[in-house]
């Protein structure tokens, strides 16, 4: 923590905190990040924040936020959370959701009985023809068609330029329920809820995207070979110094995509013999990567660490299956910010019990690197943990850098082995020099290390942090039923029934705010829900004009589950994972 | 065994009392006179019916035997000295002397990587010449492309903060798409942000558990990957030999002529490379598609390599042998390649295409490409299009050129079809062998050794080369190592003769060494 302290001193002692620390946080006016000025002191300017009691201790709490303290006193509280959250459930709520779904698989299998005997030729491709096995079979794409294909609307929503703050939405309409989609040609400018860009730096403007274009002319675009043979360029290798600076570790290596950032270097780790236990709500990429490593993969219960330790205490003991042979290494596999439930893992505990069951700990810090902790660092600096006590950190810059790919980050020797033996770094493009630059100029100013704008990092870091809360809390006094603990960037939203889902996301669209709907098969089939991604460049009047949009929405389709009590105990528990007593 | 009672035997027969036990002393009696007939008939049967009842009463009783529970009831407290006692391999293995030494040789460039390039390490600060990276129409360097990317930059940014079905579809994705789709001649395509996982990613979504893959021995890593992946039942033939594959699809489709009942039959498909990166072959398309149609085989054709270099119009495969693409069902290619952009695609029908959008893992679960590289990828296949001679001829020519200049080399050993701007060359097993002092088996450490000290001396006359790079442990058959020649339509005559030269004086020195 000692670096931290002296970061936060540097900031303080600057005019700009004096000037937040009595007002409200949130910014008035348009996007307080967008066209950044020259310096940063005009970039002040253009905030400006209302006074309102209610809102102060969110202030608070993100202007200065130990993340030390408040991870270690409220870490207990985290866990279960999700399950209690589902505890509450009214029941009527819970049987009309599985009736509706129910209802959705016996009209699926009508509609497909009578369809096939009115037009057989439809469904000529989903059976076996003249030898040839259907490409997609009948039974794997009924969902596809008959469940999916009603909401198609609701996703793939092309857009144009930038996906900041606010968006432009290529408007569609459909003629044949949604089986083709037809472009009118107008373009909506639309408040964007969806995008990952957390601190507010997808920008094609302003001192980063200056930075790239200035890389682009100096190194060019991209390098049409691997990191391990002709592609790694001396930018590549500072960049990968500067992540690992950031993150905390000796080294890094850089990929150039997310999805294979895990998917082709888990194997590398690990293999036959060895065993990865996973957390049950992990990512594809990280199931991915497993499957190819060859190990044998158990799961434990969603951020359940007695799940963890009973799991580790029988694997270890009984060793591999039928030879009970030790294990050669044990991974655990756990994501630092679940995204689709605005989960943090629980770092502190999982720490200690590495420490005594030798374990080596894998953190997929996708969504959380760059949008938590006090400097950004991710759960690490949240919890205030060592990032050396977990062996492999690994995270995206496609979400708080506005860039692609991702990276993994720990000691030397694990660097080291993973340029020479993993699958990305050998067989796979390396990064072009476009996306190289918008991380390390993005990462620099998050460090305060732009000198031209040494504060921007930590005030979209701020931002960040006090729009998370108000937005969050906000939503639980409406009534509504969220998830997520206190400071997550990403907001679910509980809708349940599969009529609302779509029905949310459309009603959203109508007033023009674009937000993410999912459902089964990315959640549990009960828990359909809308997720709210909180940016650093959303405004005071976006967030304000977000919730009262949401609340009318919350009314017209009954989704205030929460009334009195219960809303307000939401509120304190939300209040409580991050009220800091400061100074 | 044999000495149990039949069920019900001994059974007294008392004057009955009620309907209920009327009818169980009719029945009772009925079975009785039916096992009395039976014994007279047949006493033997009667014998093994006993038997019979006799095992399955056993078999029902028996303690269970389950697989996958054979755990030891332990003690908390020997659970805690267990846990004490464990010892962890760690998790990195430490580096031999041979891998630091690649590590610190490894090829850094400073500045933009092109046909002309500058290392940031080593003595050496000339430009060398680059036939490392696949750059094979030089469009690494184009200023059109460039001077376009500055432009898209301040309209889409760099990121696009999402994957495709969650606001990351660009407009320029999309026209893209439809780009690419109308350049191969297939009906729809799909982009994936990289090109590895594209292949990873096309192959899973369709081929499933169950479903079966006949893949050439040669392919690329990914695609071993991707079947592996798949969890489909794999079948491997002899490299590029289309008797040997023509043997596998006949052994699979009678294996699943006879296979039993009414079982759904399962997807068939043929896995291949049109340009294979480990040799440099070029796959018989003409011939796939031909047994595609005769076994009924869908063809799934990794062009990573041969997208931007194979055929007339520099479309790949199908437009080497003019065949129509919509033979080959799941046509990959990469973008990041030829093209010198990034990401791959895929090329299929509709329908497929629109699958992969849920079930493609790569495309669902991962942020989309990037603005200005999709922008850059248009460019230049719009540039290709418009001019494909200016660059296809001059690559081939150089290709032809260079390939002849290096056979006529001695003790050198020079792979792959005479078409492929992609040469793979090492030192032939005689020549090892003369090397060798003491008439010592060659390790395969030091024959990568030999490799990098070849590439390391033909720096030295002003050319960049890589030797190909495995993950050794990982390749299912690991492919003899190499040096990989990548030419380029943007090298001159000189360059490929410089280029030779220096390959040549670097062998006979090498060579000269007893080691």
């Amino acid at each position: 923590m000692g670096k931290g302290q002296r970061a936060t001193q540097v900031y303080k002692s600057t005019e700009f905190i004096e000037q937040r620390r009595d007002e409200d946080g949130l910014v008035v006016g348009s996007d307080p990040f967008k066209l950044a000025p020259s310096s940063s002191a005009s970039l002040l300017e253009t905030e400006k924040a209302l006074k309102t009691g209610d809102t102060a201790a969110v202030a608070e709490a993100g202007a200065a936020e130990p993340a030390a303290a408040a991870a270690s006193a409220d870490t207990a509280k985290h866990g279960g959370e999700h399950t209690s959250e589902l505890d509450t459930v009214p029941t009527f709520i819970l049987v009309t959701t599985y009736l509706s779904y129910l209802m959705l698989i016996v009209f699926a299998h009508l509609r497909d009985f009578f369809g096939k005997l009115r037009h057989p030729e439809e469904y000529v491709q989903l059976r076996e023809q003249n030898g040839w096995a259907p490409m997609v079979s009948d039974f794997e794409s009924l969902w596809t068609r008959r469940l999916y294909g009603r909401i198609r609307d609701c996703f793939n929503r092309p857009i144009t330029g930038v996906a900041g703050g606010h968006v432009n939405l290529l408007e569609r309409v459909s003629h044949d329920f949604n089986k083709s989609f037809e472009f009118t040609g107008r373009v909506r400018n639309v408040l964007n809820l969806a995008s990952y860009n957390y601190l507010g730096f997808a920008q094609s403007e302003g001192p980063c995207a200056d930075k790239v274009e200035a890389a682009m002319r100096e190194h060019g675009l991209t390098q049409a070979s691997t990191r391990a043979e002709a592609g790694c360029s001396q930018l590549l290798v500072e960049t990968e110094e500067m992540v690992a600076r950031f993150v905390g570790t000796e080294a890094a290596l850089i990929v150039s995509m997310g999805y294979a950032t895990n998917a082709l270097n888990i194997p590398a780790l690990v293999g036959r013999g060895c065993l990865i236990l996973s957390d049950e709500l992990n990512h594809s990429s990280l199931v991915s990567g497993a499957r190819l490593s060859g190990a044998s993969i158990r799961v434990f219960r969603h951020n359940d660490v007695a799940s963890l330790e009973a799991e580790l205490r029988r694997s270890i003991t009984q060793g591999q299956p039928r030879t009970h042979r030790p294990w050669k290494k044990i991974l655990v596999v756990v994501e630092g910010l679940y995204s689709m439930e605005g989960e943090f893992c629980r770092l502190p505990e999982i720490v200690a019990l590495r420490r005594r069951y030798g374990f080596y700990l894998f953190v997929d810090e996708a969504h959380s690197i760059g949008a938590l902790g006090k400097r950004g660092r991710g759960v690490c600096d949240h919890f205030g943990v060592n990032p050396q006590e977990v062996d492999v950190l690994m995270g995206t810059f496609t979400k708080s850098f506005g860039a692609a790919g991702g990276y993994i980050a720990g000691s030397r020797a694990l660097v080291s082995h993973l340029r020479l033996k993993s699958h990305s770094a050998v067989y796979a493009e390396a990064m072009s020099v476009p996306v190289l630059a918008q991380v390390s100029s993005s990462m620099r100013m998050i460090m305060g290390e732009d000198r031209e704008h040494a504060l921007e990092g930590q005030q979209r870091l701020d931002q960040l942090a006090v729009n998370a809360r108000y937005f969050a809390r906000r939503l639980a006094e409406m009534g509504f039923m969220t998830m997520g603990d206190a400071g997550s960037p990403v907001v679910p939203l509980l809708l349940f029934s599969p009529a609302k889902i779509p029905a949310f996301s459309r009603e959203c669209l109508k007033r023009n705010v674009a937000v993410v709907v999912v459902s089964y098969p990315a959640t549990p089939i009960i828990t359909g829900r809308v997720r709210f991604c909180i940016s650093a460049s959303h405004t005071r009047a976006d967030l304000d004009y977000a919730l009262e949009q949401v609340s009318e929405i919350g009314d017209l389709l009954m989704l205030k589950f929460h009334k009195g009590d219960a809303s307000a105990k939401r509120v304190a528990e939300l209040e409580g994972g991050g009220r800091i007593k400061t100074e | 065994m044999d000495s149990q009672p039949t069920p019900g035997e001994p059974a007294g027969n008392e004057p009955s009392r009620g309907l209920l036990r009327t009818a169980w002393d009719f029945s009772f009696r009925m079975v009785l006179r039916y096992i009395k007939n039976s014994y007279k008939d047949d006493p033997f049967r009667t014998f093994l019916e006993v038997c019979l009842i006799a095992f399955i009463i056993w078999y029902i009783t028996k303690q269970k035997y389950n697989i996958g529970n054979n755990e030891i009831v332990l003690s908390e407290k020997e659970i805690d000295e267990l846990v004490e006692e464990w010892n962890p391999e760690p998790l990195v293995p430490e580096l031999t002397a041979f891998e630091r030494e690649t590590l610190e040789k490894a090829i850094v460039i400073d500045g933009p990587n092109g046909t002309k390039v500058r290392l940031a390490s080593g003595s050496n600060t000339k430009p060398l010449i680059n036939f490392a990276s696949y750059n094979f129409l030089g469009f690494l360097d184009n200023p059109q492309i460039e001077e376009h990317a500055y432009e898209t930059l301040r309209k889409y940014g760099v990121g696009s903060c999402g994957p495709p079905g969650f606001y990351g579809t660009l407009d320029v994705h999309m026209e893209l798409e439809k780009q690419v789709a109308a350049f191969v001649g297939h009906s729809s395509a799909i982009l994936y942000s990289q090109a590895f996982t594209t292949t990873l990613s096309v192959i899973p979504c369709f081929s499933k558990r169950g479903d079966i893959i006949v893949a050439d021995e040669g392919v690329n890593f990914s695609i071993q990957q991707a079947v592996m992946l798949s969890r489909s039942k794999v079948h491997w033939y002899k490299h590029n030999d289309m008797a040997d594959l023509e043997r596998v699809l006949n052994e699979v489709n009678v294996q699943l002529a006879n296979r039993r009942g009414k079982k759904a039959l399962p997807r068939k498909f043929i896995v291949t490379e049109g340009l294979f990166q480990n040799t440099g072959d070029i796959a018989p398309l003409d011939e796939l598609v031909d047994l595609k149609h005769r076994y009924k085989f869908r063809i799934i054709l990794d062009e990573s390599y041969s997208f931007g270099v194979l055929g007339k119009r520099g479309a790949g495969l199908t437009d080497h042998y003019s065949i129509n693409p919509h033979e080959v069902d799941l046509l990959i290619g990469a973008l990041c390649y030829a093209i010198g952009a990034s990401g791959g695609f895929c090329c299929a029908d509709k329908e497929l295409v629109e699958h992969q959008r849920l079930s493609g893992l790569g495309y669902c679960f991962s942020a989309s490409m990037p603005g200005i590289l999709t922008v850059a990828a248009s460019d230049a296949i719009q540039i290709l299009e418009a001019n494909p001679d200016n660059y296809l001829v001059s690559m081939r020519e150089n290709a032809v050129l260079l390939r002849s200049l290096l056979k006529r080399i001695p003790g050198l050993q020079v792979e792959g079809d005479n078409d492929s701007p992609l040469i793979h060359i090492r030192l032939t097993p005689e020549t090892l062998v003369r090397m060798k002092r003491s008439g010592g088996a060659w390790t395969n450490t030091d024959i990568d050794r030999v490799l990098i000290e070849l590439t390391e001396e033909v720096q030295k006359d002003g050319v960049l080369l890589t030797p190909s790079r495995y993950v050794d442990e990982h390749e299912r058959l690991l492919p003899n190592s190499s040096i990989r020649i990548c030419v380029s339509s943007a090298h001159t005559r000189k360059e490929i003769e410089k280029c030779a030269h220096a390959v040549k004086s670097a062998v006979s020195r090498i060579t000269s060494k007893k080691r």
